[in-house]
């Protein structure tokens, strides 16, 4: 095998331009290392030859690697960006819920949280409104899953999170998934979408948990 | 040392460990159970204020310093509270070193004695409660308040433990060490027990506070936004259910894109080997001979099992062939009529053969080197492959494809 390495440096920035989401636990090394500003700084200044820049999102969790100046190319890219990430939206969001309901608790999943597939497909298994919920998921177009069954529905779920950066699975010989800070990025969008659209979703929620009550 | 109280300390502590299953019941469940309990030990117990009862209709229930005890023998976090309550000890250790500094002016030694040892067991208590407190604190944020399930019961917790800590820091600040060097005024004894060993623990305690107080705080705002984020998708989820044809609107467009929106597009696709390079010919060739091995291990073995059921069953594929080859026939016949290219697996499917389909392609793919030089003139078969998944360069085929020339 060959003893040539890629330097840290190298290492990022391909991560960076393959369109990856830096966090600590998808790519603890790269991460540690843009803790530095030296180590930033000279990430951007490559990046910069390609109109691109690093950025740091939800607090410094996340890096990735975005557009420095905007021309029409660049809009256009964006435009279709946002055309997939506002309908990948609802299956992920419900994806969500349906985790947080079947495992029990009222904590929604965060980075560093552990799914243990097997845990979740018997919680899921044992009561039929998951079931359904699992088998709607499954067949949204990110997901795109024909299986009837809740163990094809669920692998192919989990699959696509992986392949989206949500989710990493350290072994491959387990079924045991690591959520990645992206899912916080998926929260600030949501944060954001709320804000700018003005839903008041916090609002909406506590209104329907105070007249369940209420009933 | 009263041989009495020995004696009796002894008495007591045999007859807790004679009741250990009624207690930790009591304690376990909140209450004593007195049907199938003797009466005398549970009136001993009464007597030893281990149980008490609270009002004459109620139930025996553990007696607090007992529960206390167990508490903390058992490390139960699930009932150890925060003592926060420092004001009283200082009275006493106030009232104490007075008795002291009178009885060491009337040279009464014995008496100095007796306080000071009074006084070292009130200090280190207070020493041992304070670090206990500071140790409760630790051991809820270290599980982030698990004992309870629910977010808002865990948000209650929190708000609880800052409310204890606030008000043990507050009386803390009543033991700073100007009122407890003029507790001690110039007695050596007093001065070493409250000065050194008291001012330095709570310091210790103080600075150790100050820490869990901001660990508490950032708990807090951990758990405010776990809820508000769970109120975001169920909000969500909520507002999609009402509005089925939601878009939000697309903010690319503006003029000060947010840096949410602006991930770049991929430029870096990962990298393949390069089949050309005869620095790189060695290892390929490794890597090579490495998948070879995998593949006998686990094909060949197959392989052999194939053959011999095909052996087994010659003459069954014997009566078999005559069928499918009339079906090739048909096949044929068919594209001869409609004059039109037609896929083997189509004809397969739409006549809902009873062959496997590989037998069937392979019978096809027969059927058509069987015709004479003449006959193959008529007709084109073109083969629709698919790469491997996984080994490069290697076909399967699909499917087939006949059509008149």
């Amino acid at each position: 095998m060959s003893d040539f390495i890629l330097s840290e440096t190298g290492n990022v920035l391909s991560q960076l331009l393959e369109g990856k989401f830096i966090c600590r636990i998808s790519n603890e090394q790269a991460f540690e290392f843009l803790q530095t500003p030296e180590n930033r700084d000279k990430i951007d200044y490559q990046l910069r030859v390609l109109n691109r820049c690093l950025t740091s999102g939800c607090d410094g969790e996340i890096y990735y690697c975005s557009y420095q100046d905007l021309g029409g190319a660049e809009h256009k890219v964006l435009s279709e960006q946002f055309g997939d990430i506002a309908s990948s939206l609802l299956p992920l969001v419900e994806w969500l819920v349906l985790v947080q309901e079947s495992i029990g608790g009222d904590t929604p999943l965060s980075a560093g949280n552990h799914i243990r597939l097997n845990e979740l497909q018997t919680a899921i298994e044992d009561t039929p409104a998951f079931r359904e919920q699992l088998t709607k998921i499954s067949q949204y177009r990110l997901f795109g899953s024909n299986s009837s069954q809740v163990d094809g529905q669920l692998k192919q779920v989990f699959k696509r999170l992986v392949e989206q950066g949500y989710l990493i699975r350290p072994n491959s010989e387990k079924q045991i998934y690591i959520a990645c800070a992206k899912i916080d990025y998926l929260f600030e969008i949501i944060r954001f979408i709320d804000e700018t659209e003005d839903l008041s979703l916090e609002q909406r929620a506590s209104d329907s948990f105070g007249q369940e009550n209420l009933l | 040392m009263n041989p009495n109280l020995h004696r009796s300390g002894k008495r007591f502590l045999n007859l807790l460990a004679r009741n250990s299953d009624l207690l930790m019941n009591a304690y376990l469940s909140g209450s004593v159970d007195e049907d199938n309990k003797d009466n005398k030990q549970v009136k001993d117990l009464l007597a030893s204020h281990a149980i008490w009862r609270p009002a004459v209709d109620e139930d025996l229930q553990l007696g607090l310093a007992l529960r206390k005890l167990l508490e903390e023998a058992l490390s139960d976090e699930h009932n150890q509270q925060v003592d926060a309550n420092i004001g009283s000890r200082l009275a006493s250790l106030r009232t104490k070193a007075e008795h002291y500094r009178e009885a060491v002016h009337e040279g009464d030694l014995a008496s100095a004695d007796a306080y000071l040892q009074d006084l070292s067991l009130v200090t280190y208590d207070l020493n041992q409660s304070l670090k206990q407190s500071v140790r409760v604190l630790w051991s809820r944020i270290n599980n982030e308040f698990g004992y309870v399930a629910s977010l808002k019961a865990k948000i209650r917790e929190n708000e609880l433990a800052q409310q204890q800590l606030n008000e043990l820091l507050q009386s803390l600040e009543l033991l700073n060490f100007e009122t407890l060097s003029k507790i001690a005024g110039d007695l050596r004894e007093l001065r070493r027990l409250l000065c050194s060993n008291l001012h330095q623990v709570v310091v210790d305690v103080s600075q150790e506070l100050a820490v869990v107080q901001t660990k508490l705080i950032s708990l807090l705002g951990r758990f405010r936004q776990l809820r508000g984020r769970s109120r975001l998708l169920k909000g969500f989820t909520l507002y999609c259910e009402q509005h089925p044809d939601f878009h939000p609107s697309d903010p690319s467009g503006q003029l000060q894109v947010p840096s949410l929106f602006k991930q770049a597009a991929p430029l870096l696709k990962s990298a393949s080997v390069n089949l050309y390079n005869p620095e790189h010919e060695q290892q390929l060739l490794g890597i090579v001979a490495k998948i070879h091995v995998q593949r006998v291990n686990g094909t060949q073995i197959q392989e052999q099992e194939e053959n011999f059921t095909s052996l087994e069953q010659a003459e069954l594929y014997e009566i078999h062939d005559s069928g499918i080859s009339a079906d090739v026939e048909r096949y044929l016949n068919e594209i001869i009529d409609s004059a039109q290219d037609l896929s083997a697996l189509d004809f397969f499917e739409r006549e809902q053969l009873k062959w496997r389909a590989e037998d069937w392609l392979y019978q096809v793919i027969g059927g058509y080197n069987a015709l004479s030089d003449e006959g193959k003139q008529f007709f084109a078969l073109e083969a629709i492959e698919e790469a491997h998944p996984e080994f490069s360069g290697n076909k399967y085929i699909r499917d087939l494809r006949l059509w008149l020339r």
